[in-house]
């Protein structure tokens, strides 16, 4: 008997592995707990999360960030469900090219995007080849520059919306069952709307929560475009702060699992189902 | 003119013609097959009449109306498909409801029909099952019901039973034409397998290349095929090249073994080539009295099928299977014999030869 199948036949040595894996993960995250803890000399206290959750720019921030992944979420589902509906259905051929161009967002550094977009919609909006004005620039008004902001977002998380969403379209037969509402007298409007929808709200949700982790997450381009976002304000106060900031992710840690946990029991039984049909 | 005619029905993709020039006229209540191997146009020309699929010519008349252009969802027809096609976010009760549902129709009237269905296709148990917790032979069902449940004018059903094992798949086809013939629903049913096509129609169209080859009864198709393609496609089938000797008296000579055939082929003069045919359940062992075809053979091999023995045996050069039916009882000849087995006039069958 060689060594490798002695060693998997060895349950010690999955534990061990197992273990290397969980205390990777968890030992940050519990240092991270401990240091907030220690605002105070030899006591451990939750003064670092009052202060932090005191702080007015917090609630600001931390709203304005939550209200901008919502509307992120709602706008990239609009664009990418039909989308991707559309290609699974009818253009095959297309997906290649769409799955290309949903990576733009890994190859282009968003540095790079958040340049670009101040250096073209920086200037008023004309009509091409003309010099009809359509608009001042749109980085003149909030209601502008948080649009530009969303649709910066949108294009950031392209890549896993699209993914999380023709998955979940592969998993169900999107053209028969289309066929089959058709024949049963159904219009596009509710095919989409009771037939696929509702099939795919396992990868709509992860692909939801991926999305506002990404955009409340987002450090660059909402810096370049001056938003009051939560993420530049995390990083500035860990230029000023020491305690605060380890307090703040390691609440907002808190949150994530929390969202994860309402998604497991929103789909849990569902998701399982679908995937074992 | 049948209740759905289609009259010369073209479809073409990019530069491959997949049907051509077909012509159908369907009896209502009556249940035909399209019966063919895969890539004859068989499931277009059922997506063409479900509306999936435009006819690049021709005309579809369903009930005296011209239903060529219009909309799947327009049209008042119900499909079944190979893959069941269930929603699976909903619950069988609400798969079946489902179109009842988009016509709007009142409420009770909605739960009356559903449990009518649920009856008709003996599935009351699973009412509040969702799709995942089915068998394949139950999904199909639901999807019986689904289709029916909205009193389409025709039923299409795409190849139903092959993604179903060999035993579910018999029963389920003498439930669908026990429904079928309850109703008095007219049914266009696509498949690859010829016993499905025999066992379940009231008439059959033998498919190939996008054109129908022959369209007749179970009965017509599998005694009298006019073409070698369908003598060859339905059922096991024996078939020799030959000269004609006698065209009058049907007379043919297969590697010196003369042949009498009752199968008359116009047009064919004496010293022409010809294909014949013979079932294998046509042969049986001479016993002693003269008879037409009575031919000197070996025995090359001995097959047993269950109910049925099949025999392999060579006359003149050419080899030929005999299907004789299983008898304990009755003793079979050794391999390498020779023996003499015979066959009516009525078994030799003169194919055209195209």
């Amino acid at each position: 008997m060689n060594l490798l199948s002695w060693l998997r036949k060895v349950p010690l040595w999955s534990g061990f592995w197992y273990t290397l894996g969980v205390l990777y993960f968890i030992l940050p995250l519990y240092a991270t707990l401990d240091f907030s803890l220690r605002i105070q000399r030899d006591v451990i206290s939750l003064l670092a999360y009052q202060n932090a959750f005191a702080d007015p720019g917090f609630l600001k921030t931390f709203v304005y960030s939550n209200i901008l992944a919502v509307i992120t979420i709602l706008f990239s589902l609009l664009l990418i469900v039909p989308t991707s509906y559309w290609i699974r259905l009818r253009l095959p051929e297309a997906r290649r090219i769409v799955e290309y161009v949903t990576t733009l967002a890994i190859v282009i550094p968003a540095i790079v995007m958040g340049f670009g977009l101040i250096s073209v919609y920086g200037a008023p909006i004309k009509i091409p080849f003309t010099s009809i004005q359509l608009t001042d620039s749109l980085l003149n008004s909030p209601v502008g520059t948080n649009f530009i902001v969303i649709m910066g977002y949108t294009v950031l998380a392209l890549p896993l919306m699209y993914r999380s969403v023709d998955t979940g379209m592969r998993t169900i037969d999107v053209r028969v069952l289309t066929e089959a509402a058709q024949s049963l007298g159904a219009n596009w409007f509710t095919i989409i709307v009771r037939v696929i929808l509702p099939n795919l709200r396992a990868s709509i949700l992860s692909g939801a929560l991926l999305t506002f982790a990404i955009v409340v997450g987002e450090v660059t381009i909402s810096s370049i475009l001056n938003v009051p976002a939560f993420s530049p304000y995390l990083w500035l106060m860990g230029q000023h702060k020491a305690y605060e900031p380890a307090a703040l992710s390691f609440a907002s840690f808190l949150m994530i699992w929390a969202s994860m946990g309402v998604i497991q029991i929103v789909t849990g039984g569902r998701a399982q189902a679908s995937v074992a049909h | 003119m049948g209740y759905l005619t289609l009259s010369k029905i073209s479809k073409q993709f990019a530069d491959a013609v997949v049907v051509q020039d077909f012509n159908l006229s369907i009896e209502k209540g009556e249940f035909v097959s399209f019966l063919g191997p895969s890539g004859c146009g068989k499931t277009t020309t059922l997506r063409m009449v479900a509306g999936f699929e435009v006819p690049t010519s021709g005309q579809i008349i369903l009930d005296g109306a011209d239903i060529t252009d219009k909309a799947p969802n327009q049209r008042n027809v119900g499909m079944i498909f190979q893959a069941y096609a269930l929603f699976p976010n909903m619950t069988v009760v609400q798969n079946i409801g489902f179109g009842l549902r988009i016509r709007k129709e009142p409420e009770p009237a909605i739960k009356e029909r559903v449990a009518e269905m649920l009856s008709l296709t003996h599935l009351e148990k699973h009412a509040d099952k969702y799709p995942y917790q089915l068998s394949g032979g139950q999904q199909q069902r639901v999807a019986l019901a689904r289709a029916l449940a909205n009193h389409p004018q025709v039923l299409l059903l795409d190849e139903p039973l092959s993604a179903l094992d060999a035993k579910i798949r018999v029963s389920l086809r003498s439930e669908i034409r026990m429904i079928q013939k309850k109703l008095g629903i007219t049914a266009i049913f696509v498949t690859h397998d010829q016993e499905e096509a025999l066992s379940i129609s009231d008439r059959i169209v033998v498919m190939n290349e996008g054109r129908e080859e022959q369209v007749g009864t179970p009965f017509e198709i599998y005694n009298f095929p006019k073409t070698a393609f369908v003598a060859n496609f339905v059922g096991t089938l024996n078939t020799a090249e030959a000269e004609m000797v006698d065209p009058v008296k049907g007379i043919v000579k297969m590697d010196g073994v003369q042949f009498e055939s009752a199968n008359q082929v116009e047009g064919q003069k004496r010293g022409d080539r010809v294909s014949i045919a013979i079932r294998p359940e046509r042969f049986s062992f001479a016993s002693e009295q003269k008879k037409a075809n009575v031919v000197d053979c070996k025995i090359e091999n001995i097959t047993f099928l269950g109910s049925v023995v099949r025999i392999q045996i060579t006359i003149g050069r050419t080899k030929f299977n005999m299907d004789t039916f299983n008898n304990p009882f009755l003793e079979l000849p050794k391999i390498g014999a020779v023996t003499q087995v015979t066959c009516s006039r009525e078994a030799v069958l003169i194919l055209d030869r195209q």
